[in-house]
């Protein structure tokens, strides 16, 4: 185990709900980490968010998941030590507003990102994980063009069959219908909808579904996605918020919606793997495993 | 705990004085819950076993539990666990009499007076613990015990350890659990006793909570090699299709299969033989009339105590 007279702390990188990070300096090796500091509660003890961060991520080695490396114990609080990252999704894609015009990325980009995140989020699943937080925030991305998940303190295993299973998950332009009607039955496909949400923001440069309350985010994306019955999606009656009163909308053409806010040239696979993922109902969503060998990612996997 | 802190818990417990009188000190003092389960024409002694044999097969209800655990009522898990501590505490406390044994950070001075059936209900009520929190407990034991050789579950560690236990698993593995203030109010210690105790929990089995079949393993692997994350699973190693994520299932069947006799328990706190339904029946098809009238419903106030809890993640 580390201690915390190893690692020499430089700037502040960002302050997280439950914790603040830093940039620090490895003085035995000379390698630049995250130091992600989490004050111990008078009341909580160590959070529930560090209890399974530091659980979860140990179970997970993969180079599309942010490294955890060790945790230092004071008095006070716990320092988790992470792989350093440059920069996050989001702060990338901010960088590129010019004037008040937000661009996408160049295709290539969009698919090299989009392919790292699924593998990620695949290995994941295939550990029983669910990271229930993606969102571009979270997405960490360094010099060399790699792309990790990070920060896992909403994250849960779902093997082991928990009867709570909270509703209020993942933050809310990137929550799946199902979960916004409060289902507590989600599984994989929860995160396969914020996957399909942050392609569409990648390619173009704006979110999708931007909602600023439950109800305006389920109208938002039942306006581009059409709204959804029993017929196209059987069993939604019983989803605790259901509301059959809902404004009837027909599923717009959301290739033509996202091809005229990019000068990019968008593909007939790509609009097709996005439906794939952004499926309303959790049952027809692709797995992360399919949707890697979706055609759109021919070039990597051939 | 302290005799002052079991006081305490004493004091928090009024509601619960008829458990408390009924099962005292399950584990020593079987005399006495024996002479009080004796009230309903239950002995155990030699010279009585002839008498009452026929009686006590009568009196001793069979109760059918769904292999699902997450459907199984948390009374009669409570009661099915509490034996299983009890057995282990039973072995245990023989064993380290006649050992030099180390103190840890979980030993009370003297046993509590709190029995653990009543300890572990008290907390399944107030703290609102789910069938996966109150069975992973009991693999803590296993986890704990495997990187911590000092630590054995017995009479002066069990209380201090089932409250550290429940309360780490309730934070790593559930949505809605309760801050460590409230898990301390219910245990009878200290918040800052706890805090100290689910750290000290934490740091040796270095965070590896979930319960999966290579984990104990892995904890050990850290331990001795004083590494944080093995390097024993390569690059994207991924577990086999096995159900191996999810060790509970196996520890609920062992737990029924060792203590769900009545008659082999050492624990007599409640009368029951426990069996498990055949995987892949209907609960409806087998049995459902004795589980159903032995069922008891979980009368406790959920919605109170749910009221208590924090909703995380928030």
């Amino acid at each position: 185990m580390a201690s915390s007279s190893q690692f020499k702390q430089l700037e502040k990188l960002g302050n997280g709900t439950y914790a603040t990070v830093y940039k620090g300096l490895n003085k035995t090796t000379g390698v630049y980490v995250a130091l992600k500091e989490v004050k111990l509660d008078s009341e909580e003890g160590t959070p529930s968010t560090a209890v399974r961060e530091i659980s979860l991520m140990k179970e997970l080695k993969h180079e599309n998941i942010v490294r955890l490396y060790d945790v230092i114990h004071t008095e006070n609080k716990l320092t988790l030590v992470f792989e350093f990252m440059d920069n996050d999704l989001k702060k990338y894609m901010d960088s590129r507003i010019v004037g008040n015009t937000p661009y996408g990325f160049e295709m290539s980009l969009v698919k090299y990102f989009e392919w790292q995140l699924l593998q990620g989020v695949a290995f994941c699943h295939e550990n029983r994980i669910l990271h229930r937080d993606l969102k571009p925030q979270n997405l960490l991305i360094n010099n060399k063009g790699q792309l990790k998940l990070g920060d896992f303190g909403l994250a849960r295993a779902f093997g082991i069959p928990v009867n709570t299973f909270s509703s209020e998950v993942v933050t809310l332009w990137y929550r799946a219908p199902d979960v916004l009607m409060g289902s507590r039955t989600y599984s994989t496909s929860i995160d396969i909808w914020s996957c399909g949400c942050i392609l569409a923001e990648m390619i173009t440069g704006r979110p999708l579904f931007p909602g600023t309350n439950d109800e305006e985010q389920l109208k938002l994306i039942f306006e581009t996605m059409g709204t959804p019955s029993e017929r196209t999606w059987p069993g939604i009656s019983n989803l605790p918020k259901y509301n059959a009163q809902h404004p009837q909308h027909l599923p717009k053409d959301l290739g033509a919606l996202l091809q005229s806010q990019t000068r990019e040239k968008m593909d007939l696979a790509l609009i097709d793997l996005l439906y794939g993922l952004l499926q309303l109902n959790p049952d027809r969503r692709l797995s992360a495993k399919q949707a890697l060998n979706h055609p759109w990612f021919a070039e990597y996997y051939q | 705990m302290s005799v002052q802190e079991t006081e305490d818990v004493g004091a928090h417990n009024n509601d619960n004085n008829d458990e408390l009188a009924q099962s005292k000190g399950s584990k020593k003092e079987s005399v006495l819950s024996q002479s009080l389960n004796g009230l309903s024409g239950e002995e155990e002694d030699d010279d009585d076993e002839d008498d009452d044999d026929e009686e006590l097969e009568e009196a001793v209800p069979d109760v059918v539990l769904p292999s699902n655990f997450s459907k199984c009522p948390r009374s009669d898990l409570v009661i099915l666990i509490s034996r299983m501590l009890s057995f282990l505490i039973h072995i245990n406390d023989s064993a380290s009499r006649t050992e030099q044994y180390e103190l840890t950070r979980f030993h009370s001075r003297v046993p509590p007076q709190i029995s653990v059936y009543d300890y572990l209900m008290r907390m399944t009520r107030y703290s609102a613990l789910e069938p996966a929190v109150l069975i992973a407990s009991v693999y803590y034991i296993d986890l704990f015990s495997a990187v911590y050789p000092a630590f054995s579950l017995n009479s002066l560690t069990v209380h201090r350890f089932l409250l550290t236990a429940t309360a780490v698993a309730s934070k790593g593995l559930c949505d809605s659990f309760c801050t460590n203030t409230h898990y301390a109010r219910v245990g009878g210690v200290q918040c800052s006793e706890l805090h100290v105790l689910e750290n000290d929990f934490l740091k040796r089995v270095k965070y590896r909570i979930l319960p999966r079949d290579d984990n104990i393993m892995n904890c050990k692997i850290e331990r001795q090699e004083d590494i944080f994350v093995t390097a024993h699973y390569a690059e994207g190693h991924v577990r086999g299709p096995n159900n191996g994520f999810n060790v509970l299932d196996t520890y609920y069947r062992k737990i029924i299969e060792i203590v769900g006799s009545y008659d082999s328990s050492p624990d007599k706190t409640k009368k029951a033989h426990y069996s498990m339904e055949a995987p892949h029946t209907k609960p409806d098809t087998k049995s459902s009339s004795q589980t159903q009238q032995k069922k008891r419903g979980w009368e406790g106030p959920d919605a109170d105590f749910k009221a208590n809890c924090t909703k995380k993640p928030s």
